[in-house]
């Protein structure tokens, strides 16, 4: 694609610019010839070198300033079109000092055009090296242009595959457990095997409704980790124990979707379902001015084994705080003795 | 034909209960012992010797390869799991079968007959075949240790130093010992190499540990630990010594 004539406005301006360009040769050759002469020779030969120097465009695409590119062989070949066009429009200009001295004889054309020819020469090889810089410098904006665009067009992307990786993340094994569960429940208490069965379609269904949006509100994604605490506490009983503090102003913030179920997902496979006696999970949340900070900590077995311990999930916690909320976002993990602490700290955001 | 003493092991009651039921068809087995825990499992086993366990893996503290690391390889193990990743191990430590959660009462049959082929042939799983699938996972975090009823679970890095006691290796950490019934080459075979090193024939030494390396005589030269013990460096382990601190 050429970069000007691609553009009807981008044509416009260019033709534009060439009008002072026209007007100030005629103005230098006035100072030899009236103004009349000047003018009829200089401004259609302007306008006609405005046009042969679009041929610029193909030259830069072809021969692009890059890090692949050789410089001297694009000189070289810049040098060369100069000349060759420059003489292509002295021969053009030749032809229409005839005509004009056909048209209009009583104007010295003839004289004053061969006086300068060579000056001429010059001069339209240097404007063609301008238009050339001209065409460089449009290339290289597209080729940004494009590139912000392709970047945009990438992050959307991203955003696309992480949410739907997101939503993916539905711990196949919670699942297996859970019917087993069901299973277990079906002959003892049918009526809890029924419950069972109603919590894990709620659970699965909210988690992909959740995963849809930009944004929910925080109360929404507690509602979700309540429903798999739920589920969670048939198959492990007492063991699993929860309490919440929160505040009203921070329930009303808004959270990227499934921010905070890892986290209880993680306090519960890596932490309580990890101790014999289980334990007590501790979600937390409130707003002190601009920042919204929500704390999920349970008890750890101390000395488990490194692979069990909760990566994949934090990382991607991690990573996504900082795509969203860049230097404003921060994750803190702690581990102390048989505690494990996570602690999101992100913008409060309220729905307007 | 005597029944089948069972043994149930899993975290979860109501995985306990769903066992309990499907097994009261077969009336050739009987339940001797539910176990919540890995702790529990090993007492029970060691002291019951069931026929059979079925075997929970994803439980606290010790899980189910762990419980089978530990108690005595006479016994049939069917494992019992939502996991299915751990099927190969299960089959090299010689589990009779390994059942998907949530299984059928006919998938459970199948299981108890393999199980029964099992016992009926009193196959014994050679020592050597349990340390092997235990061993794919190396290097170890942490060293179990039976003694008598009781388990003691140590991190690895809890670990001073190791001493070679003929066919037992006695374990040193955070001031106590621990009677091992492994070879001490076993043993460092298994262990993190950059971590732990043979510094003599009956000595493997936690680098962390080390304090300082003393000339004592000629040629002979003693590590000094954090803690002040003192532990003598042969000539070859204080080359391998150099090598790791390097």
């Amino acid at each position: 694609m050429h970069p000007i004539l691609s553009d009807r406005r981008r044509l416009a301006l260019y033709l534009l610019g060439w009008l002072p360009i026209g007007l100030l040769l005629t103005a230098g050759l006035s100072a030899r010839a009236s103004w009349p002469t000047a003018a009829a020779l200089l401004l259609p030969l302007s306008i006609v070198f405005a046009f042969m120097s679009l041929n610029a465009g193909y030259l830069c695409r072809v021969f692009p300033i890059d890090a692949r590119a050789t410089l001297w062989r694009t000189l070289i070949v810049q040098v060369v079109a100069a000349a060759m066009v420059s003489a292509l429009w002295i021969a053009i200009g030749e032809m229409w000092v005839r005509a004009l001295t056909f048209i209009a004889p009583d104007l010295p054309v003839g004289v004053v055009f061969a006086e300068r020819r060579l000056l001429l020469f010059v001069i339209g090889a240097l404007l063609f090296w301008l238009a050339s810089i001209l065409h460089y410098l449009l290339i290289a904006f597209e080729a940004s242009q494009q590139a912000e665009r392709r970047a945009i067009e990438l992050s959307l992307l991203t955003r696309d595959a992480e949410l739907k990786a997101l939503r993916a993340q539905i711990d196949p094994h919670f699942l297996f457990n859970s019917l087993h569960s069901i299973s277990a429940l079906t002959t003892v208490d049918p009526a809890a095997a029924r419950r069972m069965c109603l919590l894990l379609a709620d659970f699965l269904r909210e988690t992909l409704r959740l995963g849809a949006n930009n944004r929910i509100s925080l109360a929404d994604e507690f509602a979700l980790a309540d429903r798999f605490l739920e589920i969670e506490r048939v198959r492990l009983g007492s063991r699993l124990q929860v309490t919440r503090e929160t505040d009203p102003q921070a329930t009303a913030c808004l959270v990227p979707p499934l921010l905070i179920q890892p986290l209880v997902e993680n306090a519960v496979v890596h932490g309580v379902s990890q101790l014999i006696e289980g334990g007590t999970i501790r979600i937390a949340a409130s707003r002190g001015g601009p920042t919204l900070t929500i704390r999920v900590e349970n008890p750890c077995d101390p000395d488990r084994p490194r692979r069990q311990r909760a990566g994949l999930g934090l990382d991607l916690l991690k990573k996504r705080v900082v795509t969203q909320f860049g230097a404003e976002g921060t994750v803190l993990v702690e581990e102390d003795g048989g505690c494990f602490r996570v602690e999101v700290r992100i913008p409060a955001e309220v729905a307007a | 034909m005597s029944p089948i003493q069972t043994v149930i092991v899993d975290d979860e009651a109501l995985a306990r209960g769903v066992l309990r039921e499907m097994l009261a068809a077969h009336a050739d087995v009987e339940i001797a012992a539910e176990c919540g825990n890995g702790f529990e499992a090993v007492k029970v086993v060691s002291e019951m010797r069931p026929d059979l366990v079925l075997l929970d893996i994803q439980m606290p503290k010790l899980d189910g390869f762990e419980v089978l690391e530990l108690i005595a390889s006479d016994v049939t193990v069917i494992f019992v799991t939502a996991y299915d990743q751990y099927a190969i191990r299960a089959f090299e430590v010689h589990a009779v079968d390994y059942l998907l959660k949530p299984f059928s009462p006919e998938r459970l049959a199948e299981a108890l007959d393999r199980a029964r082929a099992r016992i009926a042939a009193k196959e014994q799983v050679p020592d050597g075949l349990v340390a092997a699938g235990r061993a794919r996972q190396t290097p170890l975090e942490r060293i179990l240790i039976r003694d008598r009823a009781d388990v003691h679970v140590i991190p690895v890095d809890k670990i001073d130093y190791l001493e070679s006691q003929d066919d037992y290796v006695s374990v040193k950490a955070s001031g106590k010992s621990f009677l091992k019934e492994q070879t001490l080459a076993e043993l460092e075979t298994l262990l993190d190499e950059d971590v732990f090193v043979r510094i003599h024939r009956r000595y493997i030494l936690n680098i962390a540990r080390l304090s300082r390396i003393e000339l004592a005589v000629k040629d002979n030269r003693i590590a000094i630990l954090a803690d002040g013990s003192k532990l003598p460096i042969s000539r070859s382990g204080y080359a391998r010594l150099k090598e790791l601190l390097k």
